[in-house]
């Protein structure tokens, strides 16, 4: 009766989610679920809690009337599940209402701030994680039947980024040119150098020092997660470098394109900049939109220039291995490091990387599963109303601001009813895919121009133009669903991860991460730019 | 192990149920990185993660491509 007992947390958030399951199948919480944006998620949202809410009460009650033992499915799945279902309904709560409940907010008080606060503090599912599990530790405490669960929390991270590896591809890495490469590696191997000796004059923990040079060298959070097992880093340690990072990415987030500006940076010199000095990806991208939002190509480089940096990540934990081993007093021969002390799930990232770059997952040149298909194809194609509106707008002389080239992808678009290459070169797949990509980049330019009040389009013409562009931009569903479940993964891992974070373990870190996160990032943001300035002319992508 | 080694009694919390004896100088940095984990060691870890991230890579692929 009393194991019943113990069970009951268990038994009740399974029902929990057994009714919410049916309650969302019965259509109720449509209308909600459409307000905040989370509608194309039902399906899902049905699917998860009632294939969790039926595990949770049948493990609850094998757990109930069977003696606890030390075989595999007692330590791994019927010990920890309590605390894995208690996770993952927290994750559930932050994706489908927390997260969306912030970017509504966020909208309704743009117009008084000026800007969208859940943008600027991203506030997203990693951040209020974190914060929900430290939250519930330093409040009410780990509920006792949840504690075996929070232990699985670093093994799903580890999961994660595995599967961070299906987004990329070497194809992204082959779009930058020899010494741009070259620049993302210098900064990435110089800021982990960097802070490894920061940490040395600070004397600051082995362990903090380590996942913090990954965290500003790399791309912050994947980074934060993978390196940590390497330097046995803890979880407080893990918190302090994210918080680091995105801290000092909200600085950026401002201080960049103001800078940029006032330098007289060209896009291209700006992205270069931007994916080298910031860290964070969707800062990234935000400062690269306030600086230019006219012309894609500042946000295009910077995003390039920010997801090579990934890329450096095997090499990165390479160097923090030997370090660790020879800080720790280890002696350490070139196979101990490569063979016995790289983590395995390193190795999966870069299986799954491989997977991706040969075209497992989408064609090779996708980026995070989206790439552009300009091949003869009736999904392809405008409507034929949106045939006519751009007829007539040509007939009327409405595209006469445009630029030659912009003008030839609009006349284009209208002769072919989508974008496309030229139809005499349908056979030399390079050369045909090269002009129609070159067409849809021209009909962006000019719906940026229309957008910026340099030329004056109608709104269905904007929409034409608009959906013609959609058209041919596909999003690979195996790649999409793969990042699904990454993020799923690192919900689930970074509220465990909080939940580890106690008061004093917050305390014991002091300031310095802080400090030292500060000074690397400025050096790396100072050198960067006057790197960019000088090698960096127009042409960075091959 | 010497059977006149120093021994101390630590807590193991939950999944441990209750305490244990461990050798006086042994690695606690270790052990406490370990108690964090149902995991016994880094490699296990990795390894099951791996094994998960391939079948479920497998899955996708399976209802997302090749039966599509």
């Amino acid at each position: 009766m009393s194991q019943l007992k113990e069970q009951m947390p268990t038994i009740i958030m399974g029902g929990f989610l057994l009714v919410y399951g049916l309650i969302v199948q019965s259509g109720a919480l449509e209308p909600m679920a459409k307000y905040l944006h989370t509608h194309k998620t039902l399906d899902l949202q049905v699917t998860m809690t009632l294939v969790i809410g039926c595990i949770a009460i049948l493990g609850a009650f094998v757990n109930a009337v069977r003696k606890p033992g030390n075989s595999n499915l007692d330590t791994f799945i019927l010990q920890p599940l309590g605390g894995i279902v208690l996770i993952l309904l927290m994750a559930m709560a932050i994706r489908w209402y927390a997260e969306p409940l912030m970017k509504i907010v966020s909208k309704g008080l743009e117009p008084t701030l000026g800007f969208k606060i859940y943008k600027v503090l991203n506030l997203n599912y990693v951040v209020l994680g974190i914060l929900a599990g430290v939250l519930l530790t330093n409040t009410w405490g780990i509920p006792k039947f949840a504690g075996p669960g929070v232990k699985c929390a670093r093994f799903v991270l580890k999961m994660g980024v595995i599967m961070l590896g299906a987004r990329y591809s070497f194809a992204e890495l082959a779009k930058l040119g020899g010494y741009s490469v070259f620049l993302v590696g210098f900064f990435v191997l110089g800021t982990v150098f960097l802070v490894l000796w920061l940490g040395n004059i600070f004397k600051q923990p082995k362990s903090m020092t380590g996942v913090l040079s990954a965290g500003m060298g790399v791309c912050g959070v994947s980074a934060t997660v993978a390196v940590a097992p390497v330097v046995k880093a803890k979880s407080a340690e893990m918190a302090y470098t994210i918080g680091t990072i995105l801290t000092f990415g909200i600085v950026c987030m401002f201080v960049f394109p103001t800078v940029g500006k006032l330098a007289g940076m060209s896009p291209v010199q700006f992205g270069a900049w931007a994916g080298t000095g910031i860290l964070n990806s969707a800062q990234v991208a935000a400062a690269a939109l306030a600086f230019n939002a006219v012309d894609i190509e500042t946000l295009k480089v910077a995003e390039i220039f920010n997801i090579t940096r990934v890329l450096f990540l095997p090499i990165i934990v390479l160097v923090l291995a030997t370090w660790f081993g020879k800080e720790t007093g280890q002696k350490l021969s070139f196979k101990s490091v490569v063979i016995d002390k790289f983590p395995v799930f390193i190795i999966g990232f870069l299986i799954l990387f491989f997977m991706s770059s040969i075209g497992m997952f989408s064609p090779p040149s996708h980026y995070k599963g989206k790439y552009i298909d300009v091949s003869y194809n009736d999904r392809s194609q405008v409507t034929p109303e949106e045939l006519v509106t751009l007829q007539d707008a040509m007939a009327k002389s409405e595209f006469s601001g445009l630029k030659p080239e912009q003008l030839e992808a609009v006349t284009n678009l209208i002769e072919q009813h989508q974008i496309a290459g030229n139809y005499d070169e349908r056979n030399d797949k390079k050369a045909f895919d090269h002009v129609g990509r070159a067409r849809m980049t021209q009909l962006q330019g000019t719906l940026a121009a229309a957008k910026g009040k340099e030329i004056t389009l109608s709104p269905e013409v904007k929409s034409a133009l608009k959906h013609a562009v959609k058209q041919v931009k596909k999003k690979s569903k195996t790649v999409v669903t793969l990042t699904d479940f990454m993020i799923w993964f690192f919900a689930f891992g970074l509220i465990g991860l909080g939940m580890q974070i106690t008061k004093k373990a917050i305390f014991q870190a002091g300031g310095w991460p802080i400090v030292m996160g500060v000074i690397a990032g400025i050096t790396k943001a100072a050198l960067s730019f006057f790197v960019v300035l000088w090698l960096i002319k127009d042409v960075v992508l091959n | 192990m010497s059977d006149k080694e120093k021994k101390i009694t630590i807590e193991t919390g939950d999944a441990g149920k209750g305490t244990t004896e461990i050798s006086e100088d042994a690695n606690t940095e270790e052990l406490e990185e370990r108690a964090l984990s149902v995991f016994s060691s880094d490699r296990n870890e990795d390894i099951v993660a791996l094994v998960f991230c391939l079948i479920t890579t497998f899955m996708v692929l399976l209802f997302t491509k090749w039966m599509v």
